[in-house]
């Protein structure tokens, strides 16, 4: 169920702004679709539909919606497409009303992107996140599928693939730079209503980072985790990026059992292990990985 | 090294941004005050200054100036919005942490100070994802905020983690702004601290503020505030401001004097500073000093 709030509550006043209602779809930018598509694939999502006029396929496991994007020039100016790791490029929100969520953003100083839709494809109004990643707001996701709309499905293959050991959209990790942590909890609090946890809050295997939970329904709500550069370390990164998905679980153990049957491999160091409250897989790809989190929720 | 604290400005030389930023590091000088004119007037464009900027080893003590922004309305606002993300695009591309917005001389705008937080707030949202802070400025002739603490309480009402409040000590001289005040800051929200001096007691009227401070400033110890000057640094320094001082001195005749001859004027003004008044280190026996 979704809040009894009004439909056309003041904007800006209610806890839930744009009524954000979880994460439509993350997309990854990737000169080497195939590769990211079989690590995709080892996690239990299946290739679904194909973009009609893009090298795009949109990768599937229950409700997660994973596109992987390996057309040229997606994102304008950039060579996100040269680079041989993949990258989290987008995140694409649920929300009330996709146009108002974004004029909303615009007028609080969010940067648009521009729309590159072709002839009768969906124009998905977005804003720039971190390092150059979008944010989408998309707000026809319950009679109606935008991926009817731009996609192609595959023929003879289920569109919607079974979920693997209850996995779901926990949230993303987004790496930031250094004394950066304010700005960005602003930025999301501002610009989408999460919420900082207390920093004592901590879910899943890693003790880093601050917690920023999306408003809406319990179902469906997830988080971000800012994570800054480790002072401990003399040369540190402080590109910003999404760097990762986490997907929650109710029994971790059994979902490193089931995904290890599948090929994927898990993090074991002293500091990083599987435990009943999450586990990290081992980077491929250069760049990519993916955190299971405890999370009691279907 | 006892003077990295403070920087010059690219506005008090004149020639070439590549001649500038040389002047300024062979004065021993670790940072300079970037202005977008030096850095779109690059005879070779945009890129060529960033390089230029990068080559020289200096860091980038902030990017200034965006004027006006805040209070306007309909089209006019939309159009400070462009300008704004352009600042903020050659900002981060500078490597910058600072951007320096000004508070607003237009009679078009608002004096309504929750419109004009508003507007801040939003220049602050459009700063973050480039990794930009915003320090906002009282002009001494702004239209609305021309007191150091004024720009403050608008800070203040617009709450956000990356804007805080530039001080530039020739505006609180000229608008006699009580240093006592200096107290009501938090320290970690003043993101830059202009310094200059000018040679004369009183700029009563608006007019004679601005034609002083684009044409007649001076640096830290040569002019008649030198007492003020120091206190000011002291007050900052007591309060716990660690972050930079930049040396704001618009003048007519250093755009005419050798660039050594002027970078040689910022140099001694960074030490006294350095030395006399924040008494960073013992001096060298026998070092140059200014007698006052």
């Amino acid at each position: 169920m979704r809040e009894k709030t009004p439909e056309r509550e003041a904007i800006g006043e209610a806890p839930n702004p744009l009524g954000l209602d979880g994460i439509e779809y993350i997309e990854y930018s990737t000169s080497r679709p195939q590769a990211l598509g079989q690590v995709l694939e080892t996690m239990g999502f299946k290739p679904v539909s194909r973009h009609r006029s893009r090298e795009v396929l949109l990768y599937r496991q229950g409700g997660m919606n994973i596109v992987v994007n390996a057309h040229a020039g997606v994102v304008r100016g950039s060579t996100a497409t040269d680079e041989p790791a993949p990258a989290i490029r987008a995140l694409a929100l649920r929300v009330r009303d996709a146009r108002v969520a974004y004029e909303r953003a615009l007028e609080l100083g969010a940067w648009d992107v521009p729309m590159h839709a072709q002839v009768m494809e969906l124009n998905i109004p977005g804003i720039h996140g971190p390092g150059g990643a979008h944010l989408y707001f998309v707000d026809r996701y319950k009679d109606f599928s935008i991926y009817s709309v731009d996609f192609v499905p595959i023929p003879g293959v289920d569109p919607n693939p079974p979920v693997v050991a209850g996995l779901h959209y926990f949230g993303l990790v987004q790496y930031i730079g250094r004394d950066r942590t304010d700005d960005w909890t602003d930025f999301y609090g501002r610009l989408f209503g999460f919420l900082r946890l207390p920093d004592e809050t901590r879910f899943g295997i890693l003790p880093k980072g601050t917690l920023l939970q999306s408003p809406g329904d319990l179902r469906t709500h997830f988080y971000l985790q800012l994570i800054e550069p480790d002072p401990a370390t003399l040369v540190y990164d402080e590109e910003e990026k999404f760097q990762r998905i986490g997907f929650g679980t109710r029994d971790v153990p059994a979902a490193v059992v089931a995904l290890r049957q599948q090929g994927v491999e898990f993090v074991d160091t002293d500091h990083v292990k599987v435990t009943p409250q999450g586990a990290l897989t081992r980077g491929v790809l250069q760049s990519v990985s993916f955190e299971l989190v405890h999370d009691e929720r279907p | 090294m006892k003077i990295d604290q403070f920087g010059m400005d690219t506005i008090s030389l004149a020639g070439p941004l590549e001649a500038k930023l040389r002047a300024i590091r062979e004065a021993g000088f670790a940072q300079v005050m970037l202005s977008a004119r030096d850095v779109v007037g690059h005879p070779q464009g945009l890129d060529a200054a960033v390089q230029a900027v990068r080559d020289s080893g200096l860091r980038g003590t902030g990017f200034q100036v965006l004027r006006d922004f805040e209070g306007l309305s309909g089209g006019l606002h939309a159009y400070k919005v462009d300008i704004a993300k352009s600042m903020i695009e050659m900002c981060a591309a500078l490597g910058c942490q600072v951007l320096l917005a000004c508070s607003s001389t237009s009679r078009h705008a608002t004096d309504d100070t929750a419109a004009l937080a508003r507007d801040l707030r939003k220049l602050a949202t459009l700063a973050i994802p480039h990794g930009v802070k915003v320090a906002y400025e009282a002009l001494s002739w702004g239209r609305t905020v021309n007191r150091f603490m004024q720009a403050w309480t608008i800070i203040e009402q617009a709450d956000c983690a990356n804007l805080g409040i530039g001080l530039d000590s020739f505006h609180l001289f000229a608008a006699k702004d009580d240093l006592d005040d200096l107290d009501l800051l938090d320290p970690q929200r003043i993101y830059l601290v202009q310094l200059s001096d000018f040679m004369w007691q009183e700029t009563p009227t608006f007019e004679e503020r601005m034609t002083t401070a684009r044409t007649f400033r001076v640096f830290p110890g040569e002019g008649v505030h030198s007492e003020q000057l120091a206190r000011l640094v002291i007050e900052l320094d007591r309060l716990g401001y660690g972050g930079d001082y930049s040396f704001e001195v618009f003048n007519d005749d250093y755009q005419q004097l050798p660039l050594p001859v002027v970078a040689e004027r910022a140099r001694r003004g960074a030490v006294w500073l350095a030395e006399d008044v924040l008494r960073r280190s013992e001096p060298l026996p026998g070092a140059m000093r200014l007698g006052r």
